[in-house]
């Protein structure tokens, strides 16, 4: 399985990361998702939010991730996961994930539940800007 | 034996200090070190049932025993997405 993870403060262009697509003609889903910054939390209204990334840990924990998801699902050809740090303001993307494979039902488990295990274990932390 | 602690996001803020030194004897566990950790640092000693606690990159239980000039982490529940 090929992959890719980049953990940085530039802006996430979905465009140029979807140009950059490598599939085998053994692709039939390509599941991309994006985390934006809702412009609310607990119904207060907010600016943004910083992001703080343990960058070391963070990446480390996010590749014994890829391995266990090459495990659980090895028909999987490729996953690129973008996460952002530091100031994202409202309306921006945070997160981008693209998950290939044959068939969709394993990009859409295997997405899930990468994101639901980042939510878990990777150490990158939230801090909410009031707007 | 010399140990260093980091704190991240706002146990910086509670702590005070973003890293800390401890000298302490060998054997010493993450669990005894947590100890220490709440002796030094009060703001902390409430937390300690969400606290992560990572060694280096990964996460240890309480009864890890450190290693002289391990780097450990301490930190609260993460939030990436």
């Amino acid at each position: 399985m090929r992959r890719q993870l980049s953990i940085g403060s530039e802006l996430i262009d979905e465009a140029v990361l979807i140009a950059r697509r490598d599939a085998s003609h053994g692709i039939g889903a390509a599941l991309c998702f994006s985390g934006l910054v809702r412009g609310s939390e607990d119904s207060v209204q907010i600016g943004g939010i910083e992001y703080e990334a343990f960058s070391e840990m963070a990446t480390h924990q996010f590749h014994r991730l890829f391995d266990e998801l090459e495990r659980r699902w090895p028909m999987i050809e490729s996953v690129r996961l973008v996460h952002r740090v530091g100031w994202v303001p409202v309306g921006e993307s945070s997160l981008w994930l693209e998950v290939l494979s044959p068939h969709r039902a394993e990009s859409f488990a295997a997405g899930q539940w990468l994101i639901d295990e980042m939510k878990r274990v990777v150490p990158i932390w939230k801090r909410i800007q009031k707007g | 034996m010399i140990v260093n602690v980091q704190f991240w996001s706002f146990f910086k803020e509670l702590a005070g200090c973003d890293r800390s030194s401890f000298n302490v004897s060998p054997g010493t566990t993450v669990g005894q070190l947590q100890d220490l950790i709440a002796a030094r640092f009060p703001k902390l000693s409430g937390l300690r049932g969400s606290t992560l606690v990572a060694v280096g990159v990964d996460y240890q239980p309480a009864h890890h025993v450190l290693s002289e000039n391990d780097l450990i982490s301490i930190f609260p529940p993460v939030q990436g997405g």
